[in-house]
């Protein structure tokens, strides 16, 4: 059980859309209860795995497994070397932990959702496969498998159960998400050419000793005038910033969100842009040092615009989901200014970030449906005075809008305020002009949550909403382990800290170690 | 006699078909067109018969003087045409549209069609191979006209004789160039160095000046850049695989089409790669390997792009075949063992996506008439399987993983990457970003939008069950590649 753990939690879930398919269409109750189980036993396997199985001592991968996949002992050509391996360390398990939670909680959230059930609740399962799938790869090639897998559920969940402009919003989502992942395996492949292996340990390795400069690929490691780690390093990095997104490939974000059903805004907001931030830091930084330090100070400025601008475009939103949606741009901004600054409190903040992004966001997107179920509509300014009619709901918005605007003693804060000490302690001097700058988007986050608060919960009471019901039981259900833990993680972070800080501090030594051999 | 006789073994599957093809004829002659569904069985019994001739024969052998070669390339695509024919068949037999009489001639000229690519393929004699390239043109320009009364089907003939007859002149001038250069008609002679180590042939020419050496490929290529539908020898292919019946554009489009890059293919690999090709040849070689390159990237660039704008699903389809004729000539401009190899995996990968998509499209012309993208609008729900295996094909077509389609384009990539043709493999991935948005206007017409009110379509098992393990298969050889690529990898043996 021990070394194929990460197996079952990545295919429970796949267990669980055949027996979906295989039930009747109208069973909805049946549908529904599988999908419960099948997206339950990920959630405790994952939670006996952090808290009791995962070793925090050990920085290196735990809970590995690794077998054969496309490789051929009679034929050198096709003998691809490509390995089923899996495994989690201290950056990759909280965001495991966070994806099976949110999965099962986007099934009872899901259960206002009245056409296709069967093949909503199928989809939801294979996305679910997916991202568990990008969280636990250690071998690029599975990498890249799984992170595919998910865009297809994702187009057909956005595309048949979103708003009107759903259809536009899909394709858009996807265009732009495989535009990125197309430049992904191109700079794979030519990674596997280079250094003959597709394991992402031994790639990270191997540059890590100032390997893998692409000089058996071409003659001084040179390709039209540029480096090859430097080609390598922007490929990557845009396939994973589209996913971030970070400024400028952030404009199919909003659409996106805003056409998603309510669920599905919340594990895309939740977890599928931590993949960016994931993929960076496990599978671009790490593989090409060497350019990330020429270009840390550029990713630190796209970081802040992110912050500023996506705090900025926010405030401008009269769409109550189109306002959250932007300040998960401004939100993920931290994450690379963190990344970028490379000191240990940086990037233990953007992981943190990243963590805590995924919850408050989450409830936020909630938020906006507990609303948008009653109204049908997300106008900021149509609302008014509906703390007087739904007191609960205002105050379980209020912790969560708290919470992302960073308020201490909530788990926001202490992940921005880590950020922000870390990237000001950077080498490069110019990032303590980024971390002031970035204070700009802490105030206009604030203006643009508080501003929500008052158009939507105070003032005079609209009487049209009068008669609305409170905050029911189920959304309460949804809601309450996301406020939780930002409660929690506000005042004991240790409970994140404790687990990532080996492997952070093991990433960032080996980030400088490597940066150091490569400049000479 | 023994010679004879040693000949005609190594002709055997050809001849079995040329016996089915015209027992087709006779038996609908026979009959006077009752029960048409019978020749369709004698066809599909004769591509089984044809299937184990072709097993059952030696590895290896040359034949009639050296002019048919028996290979395991050769069986490739001989395994793969029958395999395709099959479907062909049963799509004809499925195909509801279909007239009854007449249809006689439509099994005989597919299986005459078939003789043609078999004779294309096994040989290195390039008069033998235009032969065979003409049968098989003969018989797709009756094909493609089939349908007597159809104005569309008529015009759709006519486009493609004219097409056909232009670029075969081409080609044969360019052969006639060869030989005129090189003095031998046989490519594995043209690059063979001579016993006492002196220049001959191709290479002898090269020393002197390439300028004739290069009129004469380009020629020949064109040739069979139309035969492939590359561009710019592909205006006729919308036109064609919009006009001609869906079984024959199913035929173009998949067994047609991989004749033509077997038969290009092997042109290749023996005349510049083959192991005792002389250095100059070689060198020479990889230049054309270039050439191929630009074509391929203009090729797949302007399927896709002309794709984006068709209402028409075979015309849709016909402009992401020229697309897809873009991405195997990929693997042939590496000049490579890895490149041929990869686009011989992708021809198999072409082979379930592509039959897979046309057998879709030709169950929803049975239920809606017409092949308008708009009319599928929420047949999905309706027909969910054949819908969701029509899911997968288009996720393969587009080069997804975990899909034979992506496994496919993964090979092309690395095979240009190790080859020194990155810039390539970054066009084609960007063209996989492109052609997602047209191939998904067929999932969105199908899944996104509402349905009209109707009654839900006749069911038709035969065809959905065939449609649905083609859509399993895709995605199954898509996570277990072993069986395919050691296939392919053992079938690749004319480069010496």
């Amino acid at each position: 059980m021990q070394d194929t753990l990460l197996n079952w939690i990545v295919f429970i879930p796949l267990i669980g859309m055949t027996v979906v398919l295989l039930t009747p269409k109208r069973s909805v109750g049946a549908i529904k209860l599988i999908s419960l189980v099948t997206t339950f036993v990920p959630l405790v396997l994952a939670t006996w795995l952090y808290f009791v199985g995962f070793d925090k001592g050990v920085v290196d991968y735990q809970f590995q497994f690794r077998t054969p996949w496309i490789t051929s002992e009679t034929s050198e050509l096709l003998n691809l070397g490509v390995f089923y391996h899996v495994g989690v360390d201290g950056i990759s398990l909280p965001l495991v932990w966070l994806t099976t939670l949110l999965l099962f909680i986007g099934v009872p959230a899901s259960f206002g959702i009245q056409k296709g059930e069967k093949a909503y609740y199928a989809l939801l399962l294979l996305l679910e496969v997916g991202i568990l799938g990008v969280f636990v790869s250690l071998d690029y090639f599975l990498f890249y498998v799984f992170w595919e897998v998910m865009l297809l559920p994702m187009y057909f969940l956005i595309g048949i159960w979103g708003g009107p402009r759903r259809e536009y919003a899909a394709i858009k989502f996807f265009l732009y998400t495989l535009a990125g992942s197309v430049l992904m395996l191109v700079a794979v492949i030519a990674l596997r050419i280079e250094s003959g292996t597709f394991s992402i340990p031994e790639l990270t390795a191997m540059a890590m000793r100032g390997d893998l400069l692409g000089t058996n690929l071409f003659a001084g490691g040179m390709l039209l005038g540029m480096k090859f780690t430097t080609w390598v390093f922007w490929f990557l990095f845009v396939a994973f910033a589209i996913k971030i997104p970070v400024f400028p490939f952030h404009t199919w974000l909003p659409d996106a969100h805003v056409q998603a059903p309510t669920p599905i805004s919340v594990i895309l907001a939740g977890i599928l842009l931590k993949l960016g931030g994931y993929g960076l830091v496990r599978a671009c930084f790490p593989i090409v040092p060497g350019a990330f330090d020429d270009f840390a100070f550029t990713l630190g400025v796209l970081g802040v615009i992110s912050i500023v601008y996506g705090a900025y475009v926010a405030l401008g939103q009269t769409d109550f989901k189109r306002m959250v949606a932007y300040s998960s741009v401004s939100h993920m901004g931290y994450v690379l200014l963190g990344v970028a600054a490379l000191t240990e409190w940086g990037t233990n903040g953007a992981a943190l970030q990243m963590f805590n992004h995924g919850t408050s966001s989450a409830a936020m997107f909630l938020v906006v449906g507990v609303i948008y179920d009653r109204a049908h509509h997300r106008d900021l300014n149509g609302f008014g005075g509906l703390s007087q009619p739904m007191p609960v709901y205002w105050g379980m918005t209020t912790l969560a809008f708290f919470a992302a605007l960073g308020l201490p003693g909530l788990a926001g804060f202490v992940s921005e305020a880590v950020t922000l000490y870390g990237a000001y302690q950077a080498n490069d001097p110019r990032f303590r002009v980024l971390v002031v700058i970035s204070v700009i988007g802490i105030v206009l986050t604030a203006a643009f949550l508080l501003w929500a608060i008052q158009r939507v919960f105070l003032g005079t009471l609209n009487e049209k909403y009068k008669d609305y019901p409170d905050i029911n039981a189920r959304e309460i259900f949804c809601q309450a382990p996301l406020l939780f833990l930002c409660i929690a993680l506000g005042i004991l972070p240790y409970l994140l800290l404790d687990w990532m800080e080996g492997s952070v501090e093991n990433w960032v030594a080996g980030m400088n170690q490597a940066i150091q051999v490569i400049n000479g | 006699m023994e010679a004879y006789w040693e000949g005609m073994k190594a002709i055997a599957p050809e001849l079995v078909l040329t016996a089915f093809a015209l027992l087709a004829l006779v038996q609908d002659l026979v009959t006077k067109g009752r029960n048409s569904r019978n020749v369709g069985y004698l066809t599909l019994v004769g591509l089984g018969v044809t299937a184990l001739t072709l097993l059952g024969q030696e590895s290896r052998a040359e034949a009639a003087f050296g002019m048919v070669e028996v290979d395991a390339f050769g069986r490739f695509i001989k395994m793969f045409t029958l395999a395709s024919l099959a479907v062909v068949c049963f799509f004809v037999m499925s195909d509801r549209r279909e007239r009854k009489h007449g249809i006689g001639e439509y099994y005989f000229l597919l299986l005459g069609a078939a003789v043609g690519i078999f004779f294309m393929v096994s040989t290195n004699n390039l008069l033998l191979l235009v032969l065979g390239l003409e049968l098989l043109s003969l018989a797709s320009y009756a094909l493609a006209g089939f349908h007597k009364g159809s104005k569309a089907s008529a015009e759709a003939a006519l486009k493609y004789v004219i097409f056909g007859g232009l670029s075969a002149g081409v080609m044969i001038f360019g052969i006639s160039l060869l030989y005129g250069l090189t003095g031998t008609i046989d490519i594995s002679e043209m690059a063979r160095l001579s016993g006492d180590g002196t220049p001959t042939g191709l290479a002898h020419q090269l020393g002197q000046s390439p300028i004739p050496v290069a009129v004469a490929v380009t020629m020949v290529l064109a040739g069979f850049a139309y035969k492939v539908s590359a561009v710019p020898f592909h205006f006729w292919t919308p036109d064609v695989y919009q006009g001609a019946p869906t079984p024959v554009t199913t035929f173009l489009a998949v067994a047609s089409k991989a004749a033509g890059f077997g038969a290009l293919l092997r042109f290749l690999g023996v005349l510049f790669v083959r192991g005792d090709a002389q250095q100059l040849v070689a060198d020479y070689g990889t230049q054309v390997g270039l050439l191929i390159a630009v074509l391929a990237a203009v090729t797949m660039t302007v399927g896709n792009v002309s794709a984006i704008g068709q209402n028409s699903l075979k015309r849709l389809l016909a402009f992401s075949s020229v697309a897809h004729a873009g991405y195997l000539l990929m693997g042939l401009a590496t000049m490579d063992e890895a490149g041929f190899t990869a686009a011989m995996y992708y021809m198999a990968a072409y082979y379930f996506m592509n039959l897979g998509a046309f057998g879709v499209v030709l169950y929803f012309e049975g239920v809606t008439g017409n092949d308008d993208i708009e009319s599928l609008r929420g047949l999905g729900r309706k027909a969910p399987l054949i819908s969701i295996a029509m899911v997968a094909f288009l996720v393969s077509l587009t080069g997804l993983p975990p899909t034979i389609g992506y496994y496919g384009k993964f090979l092309l990539f690395t095979a240009c990457i190790d080859g020194g043709l990155t810039w390539l493999a970054v066009v084609a991935g960007l063209n996989s970003a492109i052609s997602l948005f047209y191939y998904f206007r067929i999932a969105k017409n199908l899944f996104l939008k509402e349905a009209p009110e109707g009654p839900a379509p006749a069911a038709q098992p035969m065809l959905t069950g065939l449609m649905t393990a083609f859509g399993v298969a895709t995605v199954i050889f898509g996570i277990y590649v072993a069986p395919i690529s050691d296939w392919v990898r053992s079938s690749l043996d004319l480069l010496g």
